[in-house]
């Protein structure tokens, strides 16, 4: 069932109400308070938006296989709204201090981070879209980790917004993950040729570089995408983080941000360093691996699920429409979810 | 100079087979030689070959569009020139 433009426009004006009004006012609220009520906006979400439901309960079941049954996918997709409304409350703990973020997430493998640092070149910390993924970099941040990722905003590059939506957007999400980082992200278009080196020369100095490497390659980035095996297939993702840690000679982790069942608590996971040497596209398939397990350990948290467009970019399903993948002039129709305000948008 | 810096983005950074051996001329950005990444593996190798520091600011196109701009750039950065140039 294909969604209204009437049914598009209060999708809309809903989700910017949830992310200018509703959550930064719930936030507040004592933690199993504004996490039920989270979970109850996902639950709207879930049995309203059937078309995204629909799609999402597809892919997972393509991906994941037919032993995941119908039930199963469901509870998937419950989730998936869940973690994704979850998510505003999680941007709004991060004020001030981020003290109460804080409370709520317990790191485990901080020491793997605070060895790589010491040795001197820097930390590479690799995620994937995977939860509140950017909550997890600002986090690092507000406990102390010079923190800057290599990212771009999808509300700066999403097809059809407005300058105004591109600066409510930039407002109630960017600015509050921004103010935790060391510097604005490092934002990797075609044709912008310093990128790189100014990850590197940030490594040089002894921080954090924070990077989800499971984005679908820009057109003009495939003749560098490697193919890889991920979830059971072979998805097209680009190595640059293991290049980096190869020219560098900074370590590269892997960092997974998980949440609880209650829906409040969650666990950040970081790794040994993972072994970079040798063949780039090698290397690059451990860390794919490690992206992988996460999803299949817990796959409502993988934020592309709902996007076709975005898997079939990937490599991982046949484009079932005319592609609606980003393209160097931004998002045609449906793009990444980089963040949860597009994701809320779509 | 020119050889050096050929031979290295040629064994290398080039990928494609089909646009060897390559020229001083060549457009290292418009045949999709260079990217972020491999100007930053290019870099790497200038600062130890040829005992400088290159600066975020000189990563441009008109410094790195091909051999012979890198080499120009190289010659302009050569440690006697850069004396003169501070006087």
């Amino acid at each position: 069932m294909a969604e209204s433009r009437a049914e598009r426009l209060l999708r809309s004006v809903e989700g910017a109400a949830y992310w200018a009004a509703v959550a930064p006012a719930v936030a507040r609220l004592p933690a199993p308070l504004a996490y039920r009520i989270a979970c109850r906006r996902g639950d709207w979400d879930f049995r309203y938006r059937h078309e995204k439901r629909a799609e999402l309960m597809r892919n997972l079941r393509q991906l994941l296989g037919d032993g995941l049954s119908q039930d199963s996918a469901r509870r998937l997709a419950r989730d998936w709204f869940r973690f994704a409304s979850c998510e505003a409350i999680d941007v709004m703990r991060l004020r001030h201090r981020a003290r109460s973020l804080r409370r709520l997430v317990e790191i485990r493998g901080r020491e793997h981070l605070d060895a790589a640092l010491a040795g001197g070149r820097g930390a590479i910390l690799c995620s994937a879209h995977f939860g509140s993924f950017d909550c997890c970099f600002s986090l690092l941040g507000a406990i102390g980790f010079p923190v800057t990722t290599i990212g771009r905003w999808q509300h700066n590059y999403t097809a059809g917004l407005s300058p105004a939506e591109r600066r409510f957007w930039d407002l109630v999400y960017a600015r509050r993950l921004r103010r935790h980082r060391s510097r604005p992200n490092i934002e990797p278009w075609p044709g912008r040729l310093g990128v790189a080196a100014q990850a590197a020369a940030i490594l040089r100095a002894g921080e954090v570089i924070t990077i989800a490497i499971d984005a679908p390659p820009l057109d003009s980035d495939r003749p560098r995408a490697v193919e890889v095996p991920f979830l059971g297939r072979r998805a097209r993702l680009l190595p640059g983080a293991v290049t980096l840690a190869q020219v560098t000679g900074a370590p590269l982790l892997m960092g997974f941000m998980y949440r609880e069942p209650d829906y409040r608590h969650q666990v950040l996971e970081i790794s040994a360093p993972v072994p970079v040497d040798g063949d780039v596209a090698t290397a690059f398939a451990r860390c794919a691996a490690a992206v992988g397990a996460a999803i299949r350990r817990s796959p409502a948290h993988w934020v592309y699920w709902p996007s076709g467009a975005d898997l079939a970019g990937l490599g991982l399903l046949r484009p079932a429409t005319e592609p609606s993948r980003l393209t160097e002039r931004g998002f045609l129709h449906d793009g990444p979810a980089d963040n949860v305000p597009a994701r809320a948008q779509r | 100079m020119e050889t050096i810096v050929n031979e290295y983005i040629s064994r290398e950074i080039v990928q494609d087979p089909a646009l060897l051996p390559l020229s001083n001329e060549t457009s290292l950005l418009e045949e999709g030689i260079l990217d972020s990444l491999s100007l930053l593996r290019l870099v790497v190798f200038l600062e130890e070959r040829f005992n400088i520091t290159v600066g975020e600011a000189d990563l441009l196109p008109e410094n790195f569009g091909s051999v012979n701009t890198i080499c120009a750039y190289l010659r302009a950065r050569e440690p006697g020139r850069q004396e003169a140039a501070r006087g």
